[in-house]
């Protein structure tokens, strides 16, 4: 059987009103077990024809796991899905599709230098006798995609990278509208788009639900939710929170619900001893992404970095610290202007910064773990230029030790360790060195609890040793737990800042949202 | 144990090499002699020189460097070209030119990332152009009137120190300094994180472009000395005269067990490679099977261990770059 729109028009005409028009899907109990983790703990969600559902919670929530689920994505996933009303199992991609679950992705899955006809149609391509393609057709189907999304206006036989970015994102949407699906899933679909383009998606999206499509939409942004949601489902922790209606909740409600009950226990409180200002970063920009970022960090200060996904973090700290370049502002480190686009010589000058990726940028996993430490070392520690011995020795077991490192030895590749041991790697990698500021970029991101806290330690414990730290992080938990204060940025500028007394997991999470507490101007 | 482990790379070729003295004895009774262990060792020098810089290029995650014969070629017709400047003046001329174009290799792939292979083999194919044009297909002749510095340039292979020649004691002095460089330097480690992860060593702060810049500088050098040393050989420089050591070099290197991928090896398994190679080529010579022959066989090794390598990187579950 597959499900299509046409199937879903056929029960909606039968039915009078718009609640009776019935549910699209349904996922009864479901869960996901990860190596270690629960990611989806026994979840009840259910989407009505003709709705825009959205799914709300902060990451790892579980919201991706729930719709990579959805996606055919997971072949041991327990629980039982319903596609209208009718059992299906999802165990691939292929079932899927068939059972018409439409997935449109953060990132573009479209070929660049392919035709935007040849793009919509990939793998359904018409043909004629000998396997050649039907380019008229072709094209006509093309045409119909397009309209879908109001690009009717593009010629189907330009190449995708004649194309703007905001158009290949619409392209994106009308590709899987062409496989006729009958439930939408869109995450984060604006992310790459502007205001204007936003406004264009919106408009599509009411089109989609007037013609009774079952609308999954993941966001971040509170605003947009309210803007376009009917109803919305939060969930925290792998587990459902709630589903309520939009006209029943606020945008603190909202807030509550996915950050739930603080525990505040976890961190204990530090009274920092402030030095003299090490870092000042004057008007720092990277065009599209870095607008005119302005302020100051001192010695002991652990100095928080909260906003939304796409507001600029990463890039922020990378220019910063001379991984990207940078196009007008400048840094200062202790008294003297750093030299821009140069990270070799920041790191040389005790500016560092631990990446936010460990497996594709931090960590050399097929080295062992004592090379992994010694890393940020080979400018320092030589005798006569020469390198090993008892000295490199020690600095790797006072690393292990004091990180709690588990590893059978310090010549394990650290490929071979768990995902929290091996964020302990990293961050020894840069306490080996002894930096005077440590730009940390979610520095406890997929860890468990107990390498959580063992960071966590390490990082206050460094503060109090008069470094500086600069924490981006999307954990709220973390961010308010460690930060003396924190800054918010919000598409790139800094919107604000949050001191110690006002930060609350609610209070970062709405001023990211652009909706600082009072007298929380910079 | 786990060192023991980590060691049978090395281990392993230098048993493939008990394993093919045992096979040459068999194949005949002039194989193990003294006489016959020099030869090979005569004939693999050269290899080994060009091998133990091209070490460095694999180790550094790059694979190989596809113009280090022309650079060997472009080395030795300098020197010759140069000769009437004296022999030590003419031998540091003949191995700066071979340097300039590792240093432009090296420039072009650590500052722009250009695909080392490619890249290479394009300058490759440009020497080659290059010199055919300049000396106009001519090979170029040293004036070897005795006491000449010429005399002295074509002398420089034949001679002996103690009961090894010269290119022997090279080759291992040259394998000797890499294996210091490689795992005792700053300049080795760095490139052993190079070659591990690109990515991660940029955000360690090593200066990724200067390192990679140094290896293939490391790699001309290299193949300069050999230049230099097959020119003496042949008492004459031409455009041709170091084909075949690319890919040579390379299976020497891979079979010696440093991994294509980067960031495994030592030189101590490059002269295992080495030594592999000129045993094979010797028991086939033995066993009367031509040299296009030969070069099937070896293309078939490299295939082979090439293939293991692989294997064992995703039997580890490593193979996630």
């Amino acid at each position: 059987m597959v499900y299509t729109l046409s199937t879903l028009e056929i029960t909606t005409r039968g039915s009078s009103s718009l609640n009776d028009i019935g549910i699209a899907l349904r996922m009864e109990q479901v869960s996901k077990q990860y190596p270690g983790t629960l990611a989806v703990d026994h979840v009840d969600f259910e989407v009505r024809a003709g709705e825009v559902h959205a799914l709300m919670g902060e990451n790892g929530a579980g919201k991706s796991t729930l719709m990579k689920m959805l996606a055919g994505s997971f072949d041991d996933y327990t629980g039982q899905i319903y596609v209208g009303n009718a059992p299906v199992e999802l165990r691939s991609p292929a079932e899927a599709c068939d059972h018409g679950i439409g997935m449109v992705y953060q990132e573009l899955s479209l070929a660049q230098p392919i035709s935007i006809a040849e793009n919509l149609l990939v793998g359904r391509l018409p043909t004629k006798p000998g396997g050649f393609v039907d380019r008229g057709k072709m094209m006509d189907e093309a045409r119909r995609c397009l309209q879908q999304v109001g690009l009717e206006h593009l010629d189907p036989s330009m190449r995708i990278e004649e194309i703007s970015q905001h158009e290949a994102q619409l392209v994106e949407i009308a590709k899987v509208l062409g496989r006729n699906p009958c439930i939408l899933v869109m995450d984060e679909p604006t992310s790459a788009l502007s205001r204007e383009e936003v406004k264009r998606l919106y408009e599509i999206v009411r089109k989609l639900r007037k013609r009774g499509l079952a609308i999954v939409y993941i966001s971040h942004h509170l605003s947009e939710i309210f803007e376009i949601a009917d109803r919305v489902t939060v969930m925290r922790d792998g587990r459902k929170v709630g589903t309520e209606d939009m006209a029943g909740v606020t945008p603190q409600s909202l807030v509550q619900m996915m950050v739930g009950e603080t525990i505040d226990e976890f961190y204990q409180q530090r009274h920092p001893d402030l030095g003299d200002t090490v870092l000042t970063v004057d008007r720092l920009t990277r065009h599209g992404f870095v607008h005119d970022v302005s302020f100051s960090l001192r010695a002991g200060e652990i100095l928080g970095v909260a906003g939304l996904a796409g507001a600029g973090r990463s890039e922020l700290a990378r220019v910063l610290c001379g991984l990207d370049p940078a196009h007008g502002g400048s840094v200062i480190l202790d008294g003297k202007i750093l030299k821009p686009n140069d990270y070799p010589a920041a790191v040389a000058k005790g500016l560092v910064y631990l990446s936010e990726d460990r497996k594709l940028q931090g960590l050399f996993l097929r080295l062992p773990v004592s090379w992994n430490i010694l890393a940020s070392l080979t400018a320092k520690h030589s005798t006569m230029g020469l390198y090993g011995g008892a000295r490199d020795r020690s600095i790797v077991e006072q690393q292990i030790s004091s990180l709690q490192v588990a590893t059978a030895s310090s010549e394990e590749d650290v490929g071979n360790l768990s995902g929290g041991n091996q964020q302990k790697v990293l961050l020894g990698k840069w306490l080996a060195k002894g930096p005077g500021v440590l730009i940390l970029d979610e520095p406890s991101r997929g860890v468990d609890v107990n390498a959580k806290r063992l960071i966590h330690e390490a990082v206050m414990a460094l503060a109090d040793q008069g470094a500086a730290v600069l924490l981006l992080s999307s954990d709220l938990p973390e961010l308010v737990g460690l930060s003396d204060r924190a800054l918010v940025l919000r598409e790139g500028h800094l919107i604000g800042e949050i001191s110690k007394d006002q930060m609350t997991e609610e209070s970062v999470l709405l001023a990211a949202n652009g909706e600082l507490p009072k007298g929380g101007d910079a | 144990m786990k060192k023991l482990l980590s060691h049978m790379g090395t281990l392993g070729i230098y048993g493939v090499a008990v394993l093919l003295l045992v096979v040459g004895r068999v194949v005949s009774a002039d194989f193990l002699t003294a006489e016959n262990m020099l030869t090979i060792l005569n004939a693999v020098a050269l290899l080994g020189v060009v091998a133990s810089g091209m070490a460095f290029v694999t180790y550094s995650g790059h694979m190989a460097d596809l113009s280090l014969p022309s650079v060997m070629a472009f080395s030795g017709i300098i020197t010759v070209a140069t000769l009437s400047l004296g022999l030590l003046p003419a031998l540091v001329c003949g191995v700066l030119a071979g340097m300039s174009i590792g240093a432009m290799n090296g420039f072009v792939i650590g500052r722009f990332r250009a695909n080392p292979i490619l890249w290479t083999l394009a300058v490759a194919f440009f020497m080659e152009g290059f010199m055919r044009f300049t000396w106009s297909n001519n090979q170029v002749y040293p004036d070897i009137a005795p006491g000449s510095a010429g005399a002295a340039f074509i002398g420089i292979f034949r001679t002996d120190i103690g009961p090894l020649p010269l290119v022997v004691v090279v080759m291992l002095l040259m394998l000797g300094l890499g294996q210091l460089v490689m795992t005792k330097t700053r300049f080795g480690r760095e490139t052993r994180f190079v070659g591990s992860s690109r990515a991660a060593a940029v955000t360690s702060g090593i200066h990724v472009p200067r390192v990679v810049m140094l290896n293939f500088l490391v790699a001309a050098f290299a193949a300069s000395v050999a230049g230099v040393l097959i020119t003496s050989m042949n008492k004459l420089g031409v455009f041709y005269l170091g084909q075949g050591y690319d890919f040579k070099a390379v299976t020497a290197v891979v079979i010696g067990g440093v991994m294509l991928s980067g960031g495994r090896g030592n030189m101590l398994g490059v002269l295992g490679g080495v030594l592999v190679i000129g045993l094979l080529t010797n028991i086939m010579t033995f066993m009367g099977i031509t040299s296009f022959r030969q070069n099937i066989v070896t293309g078939i090794v490299f295939i082979v261990v090439v293939g293991l390598q692989q294997y064992r990187l995703r039997a580890g579950g490593r193979s996630s770059e």
